[in-house]
């Protein structure tokens, strides 16, 4: 009965053996792709090799196309004057409505409504804040504008001292009432109490433009001759003098002007620059694994890339033979200095956990078009 | 009667050992399943579709390139077809360098690029000038010697360009038929299906065939202050086709 029992035992050791190679209980064998969003940017391991060995004929990055400037559309009062803010002052009627305008995306204008049909209101001055554009608005904004309405309403409310924010918005698909792709405007006077309307447009969708208005006078003179500016440049649209506008810098830090920076733009974010992803491929950004030192020895890029042949260069020296007699720079300098009271503040942040979930697909639960499936080449 | 007791249990045992044994070899396969259907967001054995009509204009064509399913650079004819009458310009590696062609118009394009051309000289729509953009990602494979004379018809109807006038956004899959469920009739205009928004436009076109190039149509116009050479593309090989031999 012993070897009975060793012999089934024996079995069961070597069928379940066989049935699960270990792989289950080490490594799960599966692999996951980046989530979508990111598969549509290039950049390592999700688009392609390197630019040594990419295909020959192959098209430009995706972002050639990307819109990095979102076309505005001032919708009406029909004969309302458009003008903003550039460095001398203000360019005035540089657009009448219905009239468009494009916008460098991820920067925030001051613009300057006058003439508005029908109010003797002399001028407003309400802030354009154009959003950058995302996966999910680029396609929009590359073939249409963005219309920008001043109604009857928004001007009542604006005479009588209240602060009107429209938000410009793109809605998710399950917001969409219509058919066909459309954008939508959330207005503040027409939401409830309390309830923000850049928040409620981010969550029925993505923002492209927030404009707040309200009804004070940005030209007034301060009343201290002294501080006056007398600006000795003019810029009238009526008369053939047109100025790009100028961004204005947001809520920065220790600068205060009540106009908050647009939310997730790379790069150096100076006022005045296009948006810029820091996404490899994307725009100034250059593709991965471009080289960008140029070395002096022959070697044309980083060595762990494929790029060029070996290096002919060997050796590469420069000596200087100028006799010079400078001064040893001070190796040791002090400075004390002391602040009464002392700055003190609680304890930074020192641990932030970061954690996201992305949708698992296999390859069986992926469709492409017959075009863009994995396989063999062409 | 210890021994039949004895040869009743070895056989029990022996029973509970083999269905383990059997457990153990289908685990793996009902793990595998349970992850297949096990997620809410695949439920009802829907796939995932990572491209939509929301993809920014470039990806689709770049993704078709990249795959090597489609051969990159094929320059494709086509034929841009108006309401009714009208003239189309296409744009030969810059702005400068147009190509007027009345309606039907045909051109080349390459595999796996955008195109912006330009739509004018409607009678149905004084005035209007309108500027969709083309993103060709598939090629047809005609007979030998033929490829012009069966281009990838692009139509763009009166309701499209209301609906751009409007402000709205029109997108279009051009997909050739699938021959075992193609209606066998000629058409005097393109057929056209229409879907909610909600839906994946690739995806249904797909569905119905092969998709040939994604027609996008808003209301944006290029900036009439200075040059504006971003709207009109990466400057994509465009080939001016001498025939006008097309049979659809």
């Amino acid at each position: 009965m012993k070897y009975y029992f060793l012999a089934l035992g024996t079995l069961v050791v070597v069928c379940v053996g066989c049935a699960a190679d270990g792989q289950q209980v080490i490594d799960k064998g599966n692999y996951h792709a980046p989530p979508a969003a990111m598969m549509q940017r290039p950049g390592p391991m999700v688009d392609g090799p390197g630019p040594g060995v990419l295909q020959m004929l192959a098209p430009p990055p995706a972002s050639a196309f990307a819109a990095r400037k979102s076309q505005v559309r001032f919708v009406g009062p029909a004969g309302m004057k458009v003008g903003w803010q550039v460095p001398e002052g203000y360019a005035e009627n540089q657009i009448t409505a219905p009239g468009r305008y494009n916008f460098n995306q991820g920067a925030t204008y001051r613009l300057k409504l006058s003439n508005i049909p029908g109010r003797s209101i002399p001028a407003l001055y309400p802030s354009l804040q154009v959003y950058p554009s995302h996966p999910t608005t680029d396609a929009y904004l590359t073939h249409n504008s963005i219309p920008l309405e001043i109604t009857p309403e928004d001007l009542d409310q604006v005479e009588s001292n209240n602060f009107v924010t429209k938000v410009i918005y793109l809605p998710d698909e399950k917001f969409q009432e219509l058919a066909i792709a459309g954008v939508e405007t959330l207005v503040s006077t027409r939401l409830d109490p309390g309830v923000d309307p850049v928040a409620e447009a981010d969550r029925r969708g993505t923002i492209m433009a927030v404009m707040r208005m309200g009804n004070m006078d940005l030209e007034m003179p301060s009343g201290n001759p002294g501080n006056e500016k007398v600006s000795q440049v003019s810029y009238d649209g009526d008369a053939g003098a047109h100025m790009p506008p100028m961004p204005i810098p947001g809520n920065m830090i220790g600068v205060s002007t009540g106009v908050p920076v647009p939310s997730m733009v790379g790069g150096m974010g100076a006022p005045g620059q296009p948006a810029y992803n820091p996404i490899a491929g994307m725009g100034p950004t250059p593709a991965w694994g471009m080289t960008s030192t140029g070395t002096p020895i022959g070697l044309p890029g980083p060595p762990h890339l494929p790029l060029g042949g070996p290096a002919s260069l060997k050796s590469h020296t420069i000596r200087n033979r100028s006799k010079v007699n400078l001064p040893k720079p001070v190796d040791h300098f002090l400075v004390d200095v002391k602040q009464n009271p002392a700055p003190s503040l609680p304890k930074p942040v020192k641990y932030v956990q970061y954690s996201e979930t992305h949708p698992v697909h296999s390859p069986g639960q992926v469709s492409y078009p017959r075009t863009m499936a994995p396989g063999p080449g062409y | 009667m210890t021994i039949f007791k004895h040869q009743n249990r070895s056989r029990l045992l022996t029973m509970l050992l083999m269905a383990m044994i059997a457990f153990a070899i289908e685990l793996p396969s009902a793990w595998s399943q349970q992850m297949v259907g096990g997620r809410k967001y695949n439920s009802g054995n829907q796939f995932y579709h990572p491209l939509n009509q929301r993809t920014p204009p470039g990806v689709a064509g770049q993704w078709a390139a990249i795959s090597g399913q489609v051969q990159a650079g094929y320059i494709q004819p086509m034929q841009v077809s108006l309401p009714s009458k009208g003239v189309v310009t296409f744009y030969a590696g810059s702005v400068d360098r147009k190509i007027q062609k009345a309606s039907p118009a045909p051109i080349g394009f390459s595999v796996g690029y955008v195109y912006r051309i330009k739509i004018s000289g409607m009678p149905e729509f004084p005035g209007v000038e309108l500027y969709p953009t083309i993103e060709l990602i598939d090629r047809l494979h005609p007979p030998a010697g033929l490829a012009e004379t069966y281009p990838v018809p692009v139509s763009l109807n009166p309701e499209d360009i209301e609906l751009a006038l409007s402000g709205r956004m029109v997108t279009k899959v051009v997909y050739l038929e699938r021959p075992q469920t193609a209606v066998p009739a000629k058409f005097e205009r393109q057929p056209t299906l229409a879907i909610t928004a909600k839906k994946n436009l690739i995806a249904e076109a797909d569905l119905l065939g092969r998709p040939m190039a994604i027609i996008r149509m808003g209301g944006r116009l290029p900036s009439t202050r200075g040059d504006d050479p971003a709207f009109f593309g990466s400057g994509a090989p465009v080939v001016e086709l001498k025939n006008n031999r097309t049979q659809n």
